[in-house]
């Protein structure tokens, strides 16, 4: 099916982070091909795999130094092409992060361009005499950087970076830039790789007088690079926008079916957090009235975690104080604009929070995306710098290392967590696998429920407007099926009377027991729920009479 | 089991009637508007082809709220009619037989057919309404002949009737017992006096079970050494407000009454191997092939539900390889079940609940879409068939069950 990802559940994962087979303290292919049958238990469809290029690692591997190549740490490409073979033959797809705005300044091609202003490199990134231009454009890592623009001592001249100084921005402009980031893609694509996660995809133009963000130049090149991906692969490749901004300014990149096949939502994920936080369905609903329709064939991608901090770029300055206040505690936690936690942490590992926020995860119109860990409820250790506290070694057992390597525990390229709470011996694979209660079980379980609907991947929402402002109640529909869900936002059991009667003779059946509720009548449908309860009801049509076959008079 | 004693009217009437040599046992539950055409038929029978044998009628009502036991009082043949209690966990159900507490009814009546001293008892259902003279002949006589000890029914019906019958509960019964009995649940049988003997008096009798009574009987019988035969009978015509006539309960009640019987007779049939014919007496009626409406992509589309929504519980009763097939069975709309597969999908059943690894009724209730994919494909795989071929490919299924046994016992243990 070529729309494929509408249905899909994905899981990022950091290559270095999930399993080092080679016992040198980083994770690498041949781990994370051992790995594989776990990942596709979880009821996984597609992976997402963080940068795997070579890099000087200044930023986790979004600073490529060759796109060519496999990170020597993480193995070579032809561990790559197995680990991709062995994904396939478990049914499971994989795409990659591709930076295409920027790449690292020992990327050659800088390396090249600062050394000579007659390269042909030289044109492959934007420079200038004066820091004073493009002055509208926002800076993104306000902790670390003060202007768009550094002095390259060697090139004598300013180079233009949205990100890290040491991430000089390509230039878009010149096509010999375009020509080869496609063959980048093709080299990728000829391997099997399924897709990519586009990074920091606004930025690629640069025009004087503008932010310098979504652009129509960008998005012409964006639907260049779809239409070339299409043509030469055919429909089943998928393009995944990072686009950080709020749901209109995404709009444009899903085209009209021409550009990205998926985007993320990002608004969305700190209002689940507030609405939780709040006890209030507001936030939540409230977003929703700003997310424009998006093309048929495209789909949000929905995450309560990745890789980076919870970025609050995309909320209210007020919001984003009742962020810090709520789920920031220690100003350590803070970086750039946002949170930089794990989801257990930062629901204080309340399984009852963590359950309902992966409901809503897995219910909201979009494909769910799962942070390597997150699953078994890992915790994150702030003092690790950066981003690196939500980085840490994915921990499969009680064993040295969390199980994670077998190398020094010096060696690893991060510590395991061991603080109190999220220790690796209290926190692993192993001993929640065997829990038929645990947290993981419990997520594979919802995972396995979503995909038995299309409802959710596919359908359309409506929600419902209970005088219980704690209670979300949303009803999602696509073709013959309607689901409800009903969640209880608060920490204490809430009532609620949901006005189903345009649902009136339906038999609500809850999806995760198989439980048949009452009938649905005119009256307001009565439900008791516990603290951050939630249900998911396939409504399923009355039978006014037993359903006959013809046989029951004398089936015996 | 200490035999209780019927009530002193009754008593009474048993001690003024025997000895009898023909007793016809009639469990009732609000069948007044059938009874009379039951009663004629007894009647008649006795008239014409026992004429000189003493005989009694027993009666033995569940309660009935209309005129079913005055009915039986008008008739001319003497009667003995005992009212009982049927489990309170019983009257509240719906039985697929139409009568509460069934058990109870069957050990009540097998003691009073015992203390009239009847060689044979008859038993009959009280809303049938296609009974004739003959049944009773049929039924008593192989007993009365001292042939049989237990005579069970062998119907005329359509290919595509009696599907729970001729793809579950005769194949199980053919595979666990080794003997091809038509009808497991057949509802008129005939008892001889020496059976009814061992049957009151043996110790695995429970009264407790709901339904499965009726197979524990036949399973006894055949396993015990008791010489089991049919009788034709022709048509099954039964007008009932009182029997549960939708498939999931039907199937619940009926195999998992055949399931139970497993739990308590596993040290009869997991020794057993294939099969024999059972003596018949009258003419055994070839399968019906007229037109029949079947509702065959209702069933098959209850069997994609099924693929949908009861995987999870599929997944946990069946063998992973036996899952496989089954969720690749419909290929464009079209349906084959192959006897094998149908024979591993309802051994897994029967281990599952053995094993319980599903709550006993959510488990049966689950095979609900296979046993109508199983009909759909019965029905697809005959239509175009005669009836000696059609007979032919229902024999096909009690083979099957035979031949996968090895693998219901190699689990079972």
């Amino acid at each position: 099916m070529s729309d494929w990802y509408k249905d899909a559940v994905f899981y990022e994962v950091h290559v270095k982070a999930f399993y080092d087979a080679d016992g040198n303290g980083v994770g690498d292919f041949a781990g994370l091909t051992e790995k594989l049958d776990y990942i596709r238990d979880l009821g996984v469809d597609c992976l997402w795999i963080l940068p795997m290029y070579p890099s000087p690692l200044k930023d986790d591997g979004y600073d490529i130094a060759d796109f060519y190549g496999i990170h020597p740490s993480y193995g070579m490409v032809a561990d790559f092409q197995k680990f991709m073979d062995a994904a396939h033959d478990r049914g499971l797809r994989v795409i990659a992060d591709l930076v295409m705005n920027h790449t690292s300044d020992q990327h050659p091609w800088f390396q090249a361009a600062r050394a000579d202003r007659a390269s042909p490199y030289r044109d492959y990134y934007v420079w200038s005499d004066t820091d004073q231009r493009y002055r509208d454009a926002r800076i993104i890592f306000t902790d670390t950087e003060k202007s768009n623009w550094s002095w390259d001592p060697v090139a004598q001249q300013y180079y233009w970076h949205r990100f890290f100084s040491h991430q000089p921005d390509l230039n878009y402009d010149n096509p010999a830039v375009k020509a080869a980031m496609l063959d980048v893609m093709r080299f990728w694509l000829d391997r099997g790789l399924d897709g990519f996660r586009c990074d920091a995809v606004p930025y690629l133009i640069e025009r004087e007088g503008t932010n310098g963000e979504n652009l129509p130049e960008t998005h012409a090149i964006l639907r260049e690079f779809r239409a070339v991906v299409e043509r030469e692969y055919g429909g089943s490749r998928v393009l995944l926008a990072e686009a950080n901004q709020w749901p209109e300014d995404v709009r444009p990149y899903f085209g009209d079916g021409d550009e990205f096949h998926m985007a993320f939502h990002f608004p969305l994920m700190p209002r689940l957090y507030m609405g939780i936080r709040r006890e209030d369905r507001l936030p939540i609903t409230d977003i929703f009235t700003h997310t424009p329709a998006i093309p048929p064939a495209c789909q949000w991608c929905l995450f309560l975690r990745n890789h980076d901090e919870l970025t609050l770029e995309m909320v209210t300055n007020e919001e984003r104080d009742y962020m810090y206040f709520a789920y920031a505690t220690d100003p350590q936690m803070k970086l750039n604009l946002g949170i930089r936690r794990r989801l257990a942490p930062l629901l204080d590992n309340d399984r009852r929070r963590i359950e309902l926020l992966n409901c809503l995860l897995l219910t909201l119109p979009g494909s769910p995306i799962i942070y390597y860990g997150d699953e078994i409820g890992m915790g994150d250790n702030v003092h690790l710098g950066d981003r690196n506290g939500v980085r840490t070694p994915m921990q499969w057992s009680d064993d040295r290392n969390a199980g994670f390597s077998t190398a020094e525990p010096t060696q690893l390229y991060l510590p395991v967590i061991t603080d109190p709470v999220y220790n690796y011996q209290a926190v692993n694979v192993a001993a929640q696998d065997k829990l038929p209660s645990s947290l993981l079980n419990t997520t594979r379980k919802l995972v396995a429920a979503r995909k038995r609907s299309a409802v959710f991947g596919r359908g359309t929402i409506e929600f419902l407007r209970p005088r219980n402002q704690s209670v979300l109640a949303y009803l999602r529909r696509w073709r013959e099926d309607a689901v409800l869900v009903v969640a209880n936002l608060s920490s204490r059991p809430q009532p609620v009377e949901l006005d189903l009667a345009a649902h009136e003779g339906m038999v609500p059946i809850e999806m995760l027991g198989d439980t048949r509720f009452p009938v649905i009548g005119r009256e307001p449908y009565f439900l008791a729920l516990g603290p951050h309860d939630f249900y998911w009801f396939r409504l399923q049509g009355r039978v006014a009479r037993p359903v006959r076959y013809g046989i029951e008079e004398s089936a015996i | 089991m200490g035999r209780p004693e019927p009530p002193e009217a009754v008593r009474a009437a048993v001690d003024r009637l025997a000895p009898v040599d023909l007793a016809v046992g009639l469990l009732t539950y609000n069948n007044a508007e059938t009874m009379g055409g039951v009663l004629d038929a007894v009647t008649a029978g006795v008239a014409r082809h026992f004429p000189g044998t003493r005989t009694a009628l027993i009666a033995a009502d569940a309660g009935s709220s209309d005129d079913t036991r005055e009915r039986v009082g008008g008739t001319a043949l003497p009667a003995v009619v005992l009212r009982y209690e049927a489990p309170a966990g019983e009257r509240v159900a719906v039985p697929f037989h139409g009568v509460p507490g069934r058990g109870a009814a069957l050990r009540s009546t097998f003691d009073l057919a015992q203390r009239l001293g009847a060689k044979a008892l008859v038993l009959l259902e009280a809303d049938a309404v296609s009974v004739t003279p003959e049944w009773l002949e049929r039924l008593a006589a192989p007993v009365l002949d001292g042939k049989a000890d237990f005579v069970a029914p062998a119907y005329a019906r359509h290919r595509w009737e009696g599907t729970i019958s001729r793809l579950l509960l005769s194949p199980l019964v053919r595979a666990l017992y080794g003997r091809r009995l038509q009808q497991p649940f057949g509802g008129q049988q005939a008892l001889s006096a020496r059976l009814i003997e061992h049957l009151l008096i043996h110790p695995k009798w429970s009264w407790t079970g709901g339904d499965v009574h009726d197979l524990w009987i036949t399973g006894t019988a055949i396993a015990d050494g008791f010489s089991v035969w049919e009788a034709a009978l022709g048509r099954h015509l039964v007008r009932s407000r009182t029997r549960a006539t939708d498939l999931p309960a039907m199937l619940a009640q009926t195999l998992g009454a055949a399931f139970t019987v497993m739990e308590r007779h596993g040290d009869l049939w997991l020794e057993v191997r294939g099969s024999e014919p059972i003596p018949i007496v009258g003419e055994p009626a070839s399968l019906g092939v007229d037109p029949m409406t079947v509702d065959v992509d209702g069933m098959l589309e209850a069997f994609r539900l099924g693929v949908r929504d009861l995987t999870p519980i599929w997944e946990l009763v069946l063998a992973p390889e036996t899952l496989a097939d089954v969720l690749t069975l419909e290929s464009g709309g079209h349906m084959q079940f192959p006897d094998d597969l149908w024979a591993r999908v309802v051994y897994d059943f029967a281990l599952g609940h053995h094993y319980s690894v599903v709550h006993r009724d959510h488990l049966l209730r689950s095979l609900t879409p296979l046993y109508l994919g199983r009909t759909a494909a019965l029905v697809a795989a005959t239509r175009a068939l005669g009836a000696a071929a059609s007979q032919a490919e229902l024999d096909l299924v009690g083979a099957a069950f035979e031949r996968q046994k090895p693998y219901l016992v190699e689990h079972w243990r």
